[in-house]
C-alpha cells in the first residue's frame, strides 16, 4: 500500500515536472536564442582583449579589462550618477503612479478619458519625447522657460539641460513623466481588485482615510508595488535612450551613467573588452541589489509566519 | 454610506485637482506636438513660442504623407507590435503559470533566474551579437526578427507580472477543476486566463507599447525600407543639419493618436474585465 | 496535454520561422543615406538616383534612409556582424576608424581609370587618402566660414568683420554694449565642437596629432613647450570668449542645433558655420537676410575646418565595379550640379552666391582631422572644452590633459608612434 502510494506520488511528481517543463519551454527557447548567446559573448569578451580598431591586441586578458574600467576616472562618478538617476526616477515614478492611480480609482466625471490621457506620455516614442522636451526646455526658444519667466517663477531663462547640477535631474523628470503611466495601470488594476466591503467595514470601525490607506490599501498593493519597483530599478539603471537623446551624458559627463559609459567604451573607444567588463560588473551590481531585496523580504516573510 | 459628507467633499475636490494636474502634466508635451504640427515653418522657429497659431496649416502633414513610405511604416509597426504582443503573451502566460505553480522545481528556479539576469543586460551591448544571430538565422530585415527581439525584451517582465496575477488565484480552484475532469490546459484556458484578464491585458498593452516605440533595434535589424517601422521612419525628419520640427511632430502625431484612441476604448474593456473578475472572485 | 503540446509546437514553429531566400536581383547596390526626404538636396538626389537606375537597367539602388544620429551605430553593428552596405554616407571623422577596422575598400586602382579625377579639388583627394591609398570618395564640402548678421555689426559701429581673435572679442564687446545681444557663438558639445576646436588650434599653428617618421601618429604638445603654450592659448581664448561676454555662457553646453538655431533667430551676431545655414533663410527669412560671409578670424595663421564629407565604399560589398561606377556618377558633373550646386567637391561646379563661393574660396586654408580612429579623441576634445568653460580649469592644465589623453587613445588603437 505504502509502496503504491509512493509510486503514485512519484508519477504525479514526474508529471508535474513534465508540465512545468512544457510550460517553460517557449520562454527558455526565446532566452537561449536571443539572450544566452549575447550574454555569453559579453562574459567572454570581458575576459579578452577585443579592440575593433586595433587588431594587434587579442587573447586572454584575465582581469585587465576590469582593472582598466575601475581605473577610468569616469567610473565612480558614473556609478553614483546611475544610483542617483535610478533612485530619483523610480521614487518619482512610484509616487506619481500611486497618486494618479488613487485619483483614477475614485468615481469621477470623465474618468475614462483621464485614464486614457494619463497613458499618453507612455505611447510617445522615447526619442521623440526626448527631442520635444529638449526643445521645450531650451532657454532661448523653448516654451517652458518662456512661461516660467512670464509667470515670474524664473528671473531669466535657465538652461536646465546645460547645467552641471541640473542636467541629470532634468532628464530624470522627463523619464518620470514618460514612465509613471505604467505604474498607474498596474496599481490601478490592483486598487480596483480591493473589495469595496473591506474599505467600508473599516470605515464603519471608525478608520479615517489615512488609516484606511495604510492598513488596507497599501498591504493589498504591496506585491504589485514591489514587483514593478524592482523591475523598474533594473530597467532604469540600464536605461540608455533618454540620457543619450537629451544630453549624451553631458555637459562635462554630468549626466553620464554606466550604460552611457558602456556605449562610449564600445562605440567610441572601440574597446569591446572594457565595455563587456563594465556590463558584467553592472550585472553583478544588480544581482547584489536583487539578493539584498530577496533576503530582506525573506526574513520579513519568515517573521510574518 | 458610512463615509462622511465632509470627507467625501474633500475627496471629490482633491480627486479633481489631482486629476487636472496629471492631465495637464501628461498632455502638455503632446499638445505642443499637435500645435507644432499645425504651424507654418516661420512660427515653429520663433523666439516667442506660443500655443496660438497665426496661420494654421496642414502643410506639415502633407510633407509627411508625400513620402509614400509613411503608411507602410505604420502598417509594419502594427504587424510587429501586434505580433510581438501576441507571441509574448502566449510565451509568458505559460511561463508565468509555471513560475507561479511550481516555484520549488529546479527548472523553474533556473528559468526564473535566467529571466531575471536577462533584464540586466544593457541593450547597446547586445546589439551586435543579436545582429549576428539574426543574420545567421536569415532573419535580418524581417518582421520575425523584431517580433522575437521585442518578445525577448518584454518577456521577463510579463512573466513576473503574470506570475503575480496567477498567485492570487487560489490553488483550490485548480484542484477543484482537476477533480471535475478539467485538463491543465483547459484550466489555463477556461479559468486562469479569464480570471487574470486585467493582468494579461495590462501586460499586452505593455508589450504593444514597448514594441511600438522601440527605436534602436528597429533601425539596426531592418535594412529594407519596405519593412521599416514607425519610430525610425519618424526620425528621418531630424536631418543632418536641420530638424524639420513641423514634419517630425506631424509624423509623431500620426503615430501616437491612433494608439491613444485605441487606449480610450481599451480603458473601457479594462474596467469591464476588472468588474467581471471582481464578481467571479 | 496533447493540446498543450500542439500549442507548444506552434510557438516553436513561430520561433524558428525563417524567410525564403528572395529572388536574386541582377545587381542591387545597398546605399545608406541620412537625408531629410523633404529637403531640396534629398529630393534632387532621389531624382538623380531614379534616373541612374533608368539609364542602367539591371542595377537597382536600394536606398536606406536613416537619421544621422543612428547611422554610425547601425554601420558599426552591421560591420561587427560581418555585413555592410555597398556604400554609405558618413562623417569625415569616421575615416580613420573605419579604415583601421579594415572595412573600407581601397579605391586607388578604380580612381586611376577615372577621367574626372582632375575635376576634384586635389586637397580633397589627399584628405580622403591614407598612406597614398584612396579610402573614400568625396560627397560634399562643408567648409566653415564666419557668418555675420551685418545689421548687428552696423548697429555696433563695427565696419568690417573681425580678422583676428582680439578683434573678435573687441567687436563682440561692442555688439553686446550697443545691441544687448551676444557677439559670437560656439558649440561647446556635440559633433560640431571638436570641428571648431581643431580650427582654432590650426589658427594658432598646432595640430592634434602629427605623423611621425614611423608612419604612426603622436601628439607632441608635451614634448615641445612652445606648442603647449600655443595650445593653451586656444583654451585661454575660449575662456576669454566666455569671461569677456563675447558668447552666451550657455554656449558651453550648446550643440550644433542650438548654435545654428540661435544664429538663425538673430540671437547673436557672428558664428563659424557651414553653407547649410542657407536653409535657415527659408525658416527665418527676416533674421537671416542680413547675413554676410567672410573668412574666420585667426591668431597666427588663417585656417578653417575643411569638412570633406565622404561616401564610404565597403570591402564587404559584392559588386565593386558597379559600386564604383555609381559613386563616380555621384561625383559627376550632372549629379553634383543638381544636388550640391553650392558645395561640390568638383572645381567645375561652383556658384557665385555667397553660400557657394563665399565658402569654397576658403578651401586652401582648410584643415582636416588626422586619419586616425577619432571616437575617443573627439570626445576628449569636447571634455577639454567643458573643463575650460564649465569647470574653469587652467588653460595650460587642460592642454596637458588633452595631450596625454590623445596619446593614450592613439596607443589604445595601436596608432601611437613608438608605442
Amino acid at each position: 500500500m505504502a509502496a503504491v502510494r509512493w509510486r503514485g506520488q512519484s508519477t504525479r511528481q514526474a508529471q508535474l515536472q513534465r508540465v512545468a517543463a512544457y510550460c517553460l519551454a517557449p520562454a527558455t527557447i526565446v532566452f537561449l536564442l536571443l539572450i544566452a548567446y549575447p550574454l555569453a559573448s559579453v562574459l567572454w569578451d570581458a575576459a579578452h582583449y577585443v579592440n575593433l580598431t586595433n587588431p594587434s591586441v587579442s587573447g586572454f586578458a584575465g582581469f585587465d579589462n576590469f582593472t582598466n574600467v575601475l581605473g577610468d576616472e569616469r567610473f565612480w562618478p558614473d556609478f553614483w550618477h546611475t544610483g542617483l538617476w535610478t533612485l530619483v526616477s523610480v521614487a518619482g515614478e512610484y509616487a506619481l503612479g500611486l497618486a494618479s492611480a488613487i485619483a483614477l480609482a475614485q468615481p469621477s466625471w470623465g474618468r475614462g478619458v483621464s485614464r486614457a490621457v494619463i497613458l499618453i506620455p507612455w505611447v510617445i516614442p522615447i526619442v521623440v519625447a526626448g527631442l520635444t522636451w529638449t526643445w521645450m526646455l531650451t532657454p532661448d526658444y523653448g516654451i517652458l522657460n518662456l512661461w516660467l519667466v512670464k509667470a515670474g517663477l524664473l528671473a531669466k531663462p535657465f538652461y536646465w539641460l546645460g547645467g552641471l547640477n541640473t542636467a541629470l535631474m532634468t532628464v530624470a523628470v522627463v523619464n518620470i513623466w514618460r514612465s509613471f503611466p505604467f505604474y498607474t495601470v498596474c496599481l490601478l488594476a490592483a486598487l480596483m481588485a480591493i473589495p469595496k466591503e473591506m474599505i467600508e467595514s473599516a470605515a464603519i470601525d471608525g478608520a479615517g482615510p489615512i488609516r484606511r490607506f495604510f492598513h488596507i490599501t497599501m498591504p493589498s498593493i504591496r506585491v504589485v508595488s514591489l514587483t514593478i519597483i524592482f523591475i523598474h530599478v533594473i530597467a532604469t539603471a540600464i536605461n540608455f535612450d533618454f540620457i543619450w537623446v537629451m544630453t549624451q551624458g553631458g555637459p562635462l559627463n554630468a549626466s553620464e551613467t554606466l550604460p552611457i559609459l558602456i556605449y562610449r567604451f564600445a562605440l567610441e573607444d572601440f574597446d569591446v573588452g572594457a565595455a563587456s567588463a563594465l556590463a558584467t560588473m553592472t550585472i553583478g551590481f544588480m544581482l547584489a541589489v536583487f539578493f539584498v531585496y530577496w533576503y530582506g523580504t525573506r526574513s520579513r516573510r519568515a517573521e510574518a509566519v | 454610506m458610512v463615509i462622511g459628507g465632509l470627507e467625501r467633499t474633500t475627496r471629490v475636490f482633491t480627486t479633481y485637482t489631482i486629476l487636472a494636474l496629471f492631465v495637464a502634466f501628461c498632455l502638455f508635451p503632446f499638445l505642443w506636438m499637435i500645435d507644432t504640427s499645425l504651424k507654418p515653418v516661420a512660427e515653429v522657429r520663433s523666439l516667442n513660442p506660443s500655443f496660438w497659431i497665426v496661420h494654421p496649416t496642414l502643410d506639415n502633414f502633407r510633407r509627411v504623407l508625400a513620402d509614400d513610405n509613411f503608411p507602410i511604416y505604420f502598417r509594419n509597426s502594427v504587424i510587429v507590435a501586434g505580433g510581438s504582443t501576441i507571441f509574448t503573451l502566449i510565451v509568458s502566460t505559460f511561463c508565468g503559470y509555471a513560475l507561479s505553480r511550481f516555484p520549488r522545481q529546479r527548472l523553474t528556479q533556473a528559468v526564473g533566474s535566467a529571466l531575471l539576469v536577462s533584464q540586466m543586460i544593457p541593450g547597446v551591448l547586445i546589439l551586435a551579437p543579436i545582429y549576428i544571430i539574426m543574420r545567421r538565422l536569415g532573419l535580418l530585415s524581417t518582421f520575425e526578427a523584431l517580433i522575437l527581439v521585442y518578445c525577448a525584451f518584454a518577456m521577463p517582465l510579463c512573466c513576473f507580472m503574470l506570475k503575480g496575477f496567477f498567485d492570487t488565484i487560489p490553488r483550490e480552484l485548480e484542484e477543484a477543476a482537476e477533480l471535475d475532469g478539467c485538463s491543465r490546459l483547459g484550466f489555463i484556458y477556461r479559468i486562469l486566463i479569464p480570471l487574470s484578464a486585467p493582468g494579461i491585458l495590462a501586460n499586452g498593452i505593455f508589450c504593444f507599447v514597448t514594441a511600438w516605440n522601440e527605436f534602436l533595434f528597429g533601425y539596426v535589424l531592418i535594412n529594407d525600407e519596405a519593412r521599416r517601422t514607425l519610430t525610425p521612419g519618424i526620425m528621418v525628419f531630424k536631418g543632418p543639419h536641420l530638424t524639420d520640427w513641423g514634419a517630425l511632430m506631424a509624423a509623431s502625431v500620426l503615430a501616437v493618436v491612433p494608439v491613444a484612441l485605441f487606449f480610450v476604448n481599451l480603458q473601457r474593456f479594462l474596467i469591464d474585465g476588472l468588474t467581471a473578475g471582481a464578481v467571479k472572485g | 496535454m496533447k493540446r498543450l503540446k500542439a500549442i507548444l509546437a506552434t510557438t516553436i514553429a513561430i520561433c524558428c520561422l525563417s524567410v525564403a531566400a528572395r529572388a536574386a536581383d541582377p545587381v542591387t547596390l545597398h546605399f545608406w543615406v541620412a537625408w531629410d526626404p523633404q529637403q531640396a538636396d534629398g529630393i534632387a538626389a532621389k531624382k538623380e538616383i531614379a534616373d541612374y537606375e533608368k539609364s542602367h537597367p539591371g542595377i537597382t539602388i536600394d536606398v536606406q534612409n536613416i537619421t544621422y544620429d543612428a547611422l554610425h551605430n547601425k554601420l558599426l553593428t552591421a560591420l561587427a556582424g560581418g555585413d555592410a552596405p555597398d556604400l554609405s554616407w558618413g562623417l569625415p571623422e569616421w575615416l580613420g576608424e573605419l579604415s583601421r577596422m579594415g572595412a573600407l575598400r581601397d579605391l586607388t586602382e578604380d580612381a586611376k581609370t577615372w577621367s574626372d579625377e582632375k575635376s576634384i579639388y586635389p586637397n580633397v583627394i589627399d584628405a580622403l587618402s591614407i598612406d597614398g591609398h584612396l579610402m573614400a570618395m568625396p560627397h560634399y564640402l562643408g567648409i566653415r566660414a564666419l557668418l555675420v548678421h551685418q545689421d548687428m555689426l552696423t548697429a555696433a559701429g563695427v565696419a568690417a568683420p573681425p580678422k583676428s581673435w582680439d578683434e573678435l572679442i573687441a567687436d563682440a564687446k561692442a555688439i553686446k554694449d550697443k545691441t544687448g545681444k551676444f557677439g559670437f557663438g560656439i558649440a561647446g558639445t556635440g559633433v560640431r565642437s571638436p570641428q571648431e576646436l581643431i580650427m582654432y588650434l590650426a589658427q594658432n599653428g598646432v595640430s592634434l596629432a602629427e605623423r611621425q617618421s614611423d608612419g604612426k601618429y603622436k601628439n607632441t604638445w608635451l614634448d615641445d613647450k612652445a606648442k603647449l603654450a600655443k595650445a593653451a592659448q586656444v583654451f585661454a581664448f575660449y575662456k576669454s570668449l566666455s569671461k569677456d561676454g563675447a558668447i552666451n555662457p550657455d554656449g558651453a553646453s550648446w550643440g550644433w542645433e542650438e548654435e545654428d538655431t540661435n544664429f538663425g533667430l538673430g540671437q547673436y551676431a557672428m558664428v563659424i558655420d557651414g553653407a547649410w545655414m542657407q536653409s535657415r533663410e527659408a525658416q527665418n527669412p527676416e533674421a537671416m537676410k542680413d547675413v554676410a560671409i567672410s573668412a574666420p578670424p585667426y591668431k597666427a595663421q588663417p585656417a578653417t575646418f575643411f569638412e570633406i564629407n565622404p561616401f564610404y565604399v565597403y570591402k564587404a560589398g559584392k559588386h565593386p565595379k558597379e559600386t564604383w561606377d555609381f559613386v563616380a556618377f555621384m561625383n559627376g558633373k550632372e549629379f553634383q550640379s543638381a544636388v550640391h550646386p553650392n558645395n561640390s567637391p568638383r572645381s567645375d561646379v561652383t556658384s557665385d552666391s555667397k553660400w557657394g563661393n563665399g565658402f569654397t574660396a576658403l578651401a586652401s586654408t582648410g584643415v582636416v582631422f588626422p586619419p586616425v580612429a577619432l571616437g575617443a579623441i573627439t570626445r576628449e576634445m569636447i571634455e577639454s572644452l567643458g573643463r575650460t568653460l564649465l569647470k574653469d580649469e587652467d588653460p595650460e592644465a587642460v592642454a596637458k590633459w588633452l595631450a596625454a589623453a590623445i596619446n593614450k587613445d592613439l596607443k589604445q588603437s595601436g596608432e601611437l608612434s613608438g608605442g
